[in-house]
This record gives structure tokens, sequence and C-alpha cells, in this order.
């Protein structure tokens, strides 16, 4: 058991916090927020020289060859930043799909761009029917001779209107639109006819985009049904360890904030500090926050070593205690703030929108609560 | 990071696991699955059979019958013992009086009284409450006067657990009314049947007795029972209540607790249905695994990480107030899912402590003294924001 982290680990994290310190103070993040690209290239240039978006492409295609574990400390400063550069959907969601397709030239210049931070792939899976179904896919892919066309709506593809890369899953083999078997995975040049990109924000400033597939071409990634729910659950894994991690770093915004403000108010001639309801709400906040990051280590590991009922448990555990708690401790933040928690110049607000973006994404705490109340029946 | 066990800890795991499958008496791990908690006999008996093996307080030094044993394995221990279910050692004697001795106690003090503790030879009770101290515990009143070689002790704690099967109470007395409230206090060792002491039930909420009221009325007590200097009483109090950091999570209570509501509810039927199959329930019990696992993971981090837990002062508070919630979230779940059927007032003694959905009913209602004995759940939270909103950046 060891909950330390490695030399390199820290000193990623030391200068990562710098970085984001320096170019991601609250008035700053609003400025990007505002942007018309939503996000910083200036920013994801200089995490890109840390390393940062590499950490987890194979060292073959440019990158370190790192674990999520080697991320966690970055994924909960950005978390903490409320940072908006494309880490999520490139660095983690389209690094571990492509790093678990089959080799190839587009692969290999796929993932030596994000590497390089030069290229942005987007993972385009969920479909709005499917709501907090894993596997729901009703995309089709077609194949006439030798080439894949495919017809359907990704939604909440996140960066999807800044990626020049798309990963789609789609169904190959026709079936239910939520079985496990008769999944591939396509790569989809995002300006190709067929494609329609209609860019929007989520509720935490987030780029996101609905993407459309009218007949668009597509390269296959993964044809092999076995192989694709493999990359799909593997990259779901990643992501719920990576939304837990960046959910935990806004918590803990949150909670600074409100110990800040309970020092600093002053309401009926003395320190809002002072009152009790008010401390006790502050000593919830921090029992929630410390078993949120006691389960983000726990899904952070799980999500590297995933394969077992055990690593699936772990996540799904994860994003319950995450979901429900990142709600409450942000609740309390912006409680003790009063009407200035109220308001989008400040910052405590933005915590909630991001833990309940993060909640929403790679099912909600009540989807992954239902999942395992039906493995308890079954006995797992 | 890594949150395996190490081999060495698989190891001594699975001894454990061994031992617990051998050594405990079936009669006991019944009554304990079906929720009642272990009477005296059971406590003592199972204590003895760990002693054998030198777990009875394995964290002691081998001098004084423990182990040496270090927190990890500590809690490997506990853990295995709640799930098997099996008693845990008795707290009074090892968690709480026994540390002090060592810290605080004569050698005479010791040699006598230290075999006697783990080996359940003596049963200790706490007699820290008064009536008019419960959470400001050192407002407490009852006084000895030293007259000679001895201390006369009058006055009158409550909340004794298990005070009615105790032979002895570790008491703390005022020695002295002066300046500031903690310096005045005493701790001192007292044999339950000296003359002048009375012991009173008290029927707590689940019809049962565990709590009592202790008079004291003249009561000599042997000077050389005082343990510590007179008047540094408060310090073994607060070395006391603090020094215990493996067990405040209680872990593996929970987690046997919850299989258990599992267990019932995938046999209880309504209208004909397993209740697990009612799918509001059974995510109810995914949260409580979910929150279980954290506090898991917390307690580890706790004991072995260099991050912020170990930092915080206050910290056991954390674990204290989310093990509390939990056990009292499963109490008040296992009594929902035996329902209807735990409304019938059962005896908890002979034929009918047999029945399933006794115990259920019984001890949610006691669940609810967890909350407030050991520094209420408010006092916790005070402590932990008295830490985070005035001394931490």
């Amino acid at each position: 058991m060891n909950f330390e982290l490695s030399e390199e680990q820290v000193a990623l994290q030391e200068s990562v916090t710098r970085l984001l310190a320096r170019h991601y103070g609250f008035e700053q993040r609003r400025r990007i927020a505002a942007s018309d690209e939503g996000w910083a290239p200036a920013v994801w240039s200089q995490l890109a020289e840390l390393g940062v978006t590499g950490l987890l492409v194979p060292a073959a295609n440019g990158g370190f060859g790192g674990s999520l574990c080697d991320m966690l400390p970055v994924l909960q400063a950005f978390g903490g930043a409320l940072a908006l550069e494309p880490l999520l959907s490139s660095a983690v969601l389209a690094a571990t799909a492509l790093k678990l397709a089959d080799p190839g030239a587009q692969r290999d210049e796929l993932l030596s761009g994000i590497a390089a931070g030069t290229g942005r792939a987007a993972w385009c899976h969920d479909e709005a029917d499917g709501r907090h179904a894993p596997l729901w896919v009703e995309t089709r892919a077609t194949r006439d001779g030798a080439d894949w066309k495919l017809d359907g709506i990704k939604c909440t593809v996140l960066h999807g209107a800044q990626a020049q890369a798309l990963l789609v899953t789609a169904r190959i083999a026709g079936g239910a639109p939520d079985a496990p078997e008769g999944l591939g995975l396509f790569l989809v040049e995002a300006d190709s006819p067929g494609v329609g990109i209609d860019g929007h924000r989520l509720m935490d400033d987030s780029p996101a985009a609905e993407v459309r597939l009218e007949g668009a071409a597509a390269l296959p990634l993964c044809l092999d049904g076995e192989q694709a729910l493999r990359i799909v659950e593997s990259t779901l894994a990643a992501g719920m360890a990576a939304a837990c991690a960046d959910s935990v770093g806004a918590m803990d915004s949150a909670y600074r904030l409100a110990l800040d403000y309970m020092r600093t108010r002053k309401q009926f001639g003395r320190f809002i500090g002072e009152n009790q309801a008010l401390r006790h709400r502050a000593a919830e906040m921090l029992v929630s926050l410390e078993m949120c990051r006691s389960m983000v280590v726990a899904a952070t590991v799980a999500a590297d070593d995933f394969g077992s009922e055990s690593s699936r448990a772990e996540l799904q555990r994860a994003k319950i205690m995450l979901g429900r708690h990142g709600r409450t401790v942000c609740h309390s933040g912006v409680q003790i703030h009063g009407g200035i928690g109220m308001t989008e110049e400040y910052a405590v607000g933005h915590c909630l929108r991001r833990v309940v973006v993060m909640d929403q994404l790679f099912g909600d705490a009540d989807a992954h609560a239902a999942r395992r109340a039906a493995a308890f029946v079954t006995g797992g | 990071m890594d949150l395996s066990l190490t081999p060495g800890q698989q190891a001594f795991r699975d001894e454990v696991r061994r031992f617990i499958a051998q050594r405990l008496p079936d009669d006991i791990r019944t009554r304990l699955r079906l929720g009642h908690p272990p009477t005296k006999e059971d406590t003592v008996r199972w204590q003895r059979i760990l002693n054998e093996r030198g777990w009875a307080a394995p964290h002691w030094p081998r001098a004084y019958g423990g182990c040496d044993m270090g927190q990890m394995e500590r809690l490997i221990l506990m853990d295995e013992l709640y799930r098997a279910p099996a008693p845990i050692p008795q707290v009074f004697n090892v968690g709480m009086l026994g540390p002090v001795l060592m810290k605080f106690g004569t050698e005479q003090q010791r040699t006598h009284f230290l075999p006697r503790l783990v080996n359940l030879d003596l049963w200790f009770c706490q007699g820290f409450s008064e009536p008019g101290s419960g959470s400001d515990l050192a407002s407490l009143r009852t006084a000895a006067r030293r007259e000679g070689d001895h201390y006369v002790v009058n006055g009158q704690k409550i909340w004794t657990t298990t005070a009615h099967l105790a032979d002895w109470v570790f008491a703390l007395v005022r020695t002295d009314n002066g300046a500031r409230k903690q310096n005045g206090i005493s701790f001192l060792l007292i044999d339950l049947r000296t003359p002048g002491i009375t012991i009173r039930p008290i029927t707590s909420i689940d019809g049962q007795h565990h709590l009592n009221e202790v008079f004291f009325d003249e009561v000599k007590v042997p000077a050389e029972n005082l343990v510590g200097e007179e008047g540094r009483g408060w310090d073994c109090a607060k070395f006391l209540l603090t020094n215990e950091r493996t067990g405040i999570a209680n872990v593996g209570l929970c987690r046997e607790r919850l299989d258990y509501a599992r267990e019932l509810a995938a046999r209880t039927t309504q209208g004909g249905r397993s209740l697990l199959q009612d799918g509001k329930l059974a995510a109810e019990m995914a949260v409580i695994d979910a929150e279980i696992r954290a506090l898991e993971i917390t307690n580890w981090r706790f004991l072995l990480s260099p991050d912020t837990a170990q930092r915080t002062p206050g910290f056991a508070s954390v674990l204290k107030l989310k093990g509390v919630e939990l056990q009292q979230e499963i109490a008040q779940l296992l009594q929902r899912i035996a329902g209807p059927a735990a409304l019938r007032r059962r005896d908890h003694r002979g034929e009918e402590a047999a029945h399933w959905a006794g115990p259920p009913g019984m001890r949610y209602f006691y669940s609810r003294a967890a909350s407030i004995y050991g520094g209420t759940s408010e006092v916790q939270k005070d402590i932990l924001s008295k830490t985070i909103v005035e001394t931490l950046p």
C-alpha cells in the first residue's frame, strides 16, 4: 500500500500548478472561456512542453507511456483551476482509445500529434437516447467495398469542434442498441463531407459538440467486436477516473474559497467563521472531500488496472461518491458565500458547475448506484 | 500509488482468517451475525482464545502480553474480527486503560493490572461522564479527598456502559477545586466491590440494559490506585481519548453489517418478491458500500500517508464522523429491511433471541448512541472546524 507520489509525479504537479497559477487565475479563466475557442491554445502548448499531453501516449509514439496515476495530480490541478483545455478529451480519452486500437500509420500519427500537443482527437461515443447506458450505440457503420461509411448522431463530444480527428464508435453487426457485441471504432476526419459539427458550451464553459454523421467516410481503427468493447470500456474507465479526479480538484477549490471567506467576511460585527452552523458545514465539507480524495485514488488505480470485476466496482463507487459529495460540498461552498456565491463573476459557483458536468459524464451517481445494485442481486 | 496489501500483510490476513475459522465458537458467531452485541461471557471466552495467540492486545509490547503489532496489521486483525463476526477485545481494558497505564502508571500498577486486563480477569468500565458533565467533561464534580493513604470518593457517574458487569472502574475525580477546571482532576482505579458504591441500571431506548448510574458515597480508594500524578488526570484522559487511531473508523463492522443487510434483504420477501429486487433499496446499499470503501481508504491514508490526513490535527474526527454516520445508516437499513417483523418486542435472551427480526429492531435504536458517546458528532465538528477555520492556511 502506498499513497505517495513519485518524484516525477511531484515535479510535474509543481510545474502544472505553477503554470495554472500564472495563466489560470479566475479572471484569466473568464477571458479564456469567453474567447472564440473557449480554451487557451497557448496554455495547451505549454502543457505539451511539460509532457502533460503525451503522458498516456506510448513512448514509441513520442509520449511518456505513463499511467493515469501519473496524470492524477495534473487532473486534480486542472479541476482546481477549472481549466478548459482538451486534457480529458484528447490526452485522456482519445489517447486511451488509440493506444488500444489496431496498429497503423493513421493511429500512430494521431498519437504522436496528441503527444506533441499539435493534434487533437475527440472521443465520439455518447448518444442522446442512451442517456447513461454506457454501451448505447445506434450509429451504424456500413461497408461499401473497401470503404466504410457512418450514420448517426453523437452528443456531448468534448472539444468536438476543436478536434481534427473524430474517434467514433459505431455498430457494425446490427443488434440491440446496447448490445456489447458488434461494436467497432472508426476514425473520421472532422472536415470530411457528411460530418456536421454543432459546437456549443457545457454548463461549466467546457467546449463540446454534437456530431452528425450522414454517410461520412470512416477509416476503421478496430473492427474486432471483442477488442472494440475493450476499447470502449477502457476508455470510459479512464474517463470515469479522470472525471472524478477533476471533480475533487473543483471540490477542493470550493472548500478553500469557503474557508477564506469565513475568515474574512464580517457580519453582525464578527467573522462569519465564528458561527458554529458555518463551522460545522466546513467540517462536513472536509469529511466529504477526504472521502472523495480517497475514492479518486482508488478509481485511478482501478482504471490503470482495468478489466477485473473489482476494478469496475471501484470505478462505480468513485462515481457514486464524487457525484453525490461533489454536489453537497459545492452547495455548501455557495451557501457559505451567500449572495456572492450565486454570481457568475465569482469562482465558487463555477466549482458547482464543474462537478455537475463531471457527474453527468460517463454515468452519473444514480446510474452507477443502479449498476452496483444490479450486481448485488446477481451476487457480484 | 498502490492500494493492495503487501504479500506479508496478505499472509497475515490469511493467518487471521484461518485462526478465526478454527477457533471462533459457533454460538458466538451466530449470535453476532444475528446482530446481538456479544455477551460478557462471549467477550471473555473469545478474548482469552485471542490472548493465547498474543492477539488480545496486539499493539501492546510483548512484555505486557501483546505482540508489538504495527498499525496496519492491527487494522487487518480488527477488520477480520468484525467480518467474522467475532467480539473485538474489550475496549476499556485493551484500548483505553492499558495504554494509559503503560504511559502514566507505576511499575506496580503495570505488573498487577496489565496481564489481568489483557486476559479479561478483570473487567473495567469507564467512569467519566456525570449528570452535569457530558460533552464538557472537565466540569466534572465527583470529588476525591485525600485522607492518609486513601482517597475518599463522593459523587455520581452516569452512562457507565457495562458497570453492572464490571469488576473495576477507571474514573476521573476532582481532587482540587483550584484555578483551571482541567487542573484539579485525577485518574483513579476503583474496585467496584468497595463499600459505598451503588450501581443503578438505566434502560436505553432499545429496551436493554447497557448503561448505568454509579454512585459513590464515602468510598475509600487506596492512594496507590492513583494513576499518574494527583491533579494530572486530565493528561491521562486526553491521551486515552486521542491515542486510539486504528479502531475509530470501524470499517470492518460496517462492511459485515452491510453484507448481512444484503443477505437479509435477499431472503426477505414482500408480496412474494425478494427485497433485494427492489432497485431503490439495493441502490441505497450501493451508496453505503461506496462510502465504506472511501472510509477504508481514508483510514489507510490516515495511518500511512504523509498527505493532509496525517498533517491535519483532529483528523481522527473525520474518521469518527463518517464511521458513525455509516454505522447508523446501516443499522437503520437493517431495521427497515426487517420491517413489520421487527416491531414485536422480543427477549434478547433465551429462545426469542434466535429470531432474525429481533436484533435489527433493537440495535437500530441503540445505534443512535454512536453519535453521542466518545465525543458527540457536534463536538467532533467543533474540533475539526477549529483546525480548519482557525489554524490551517
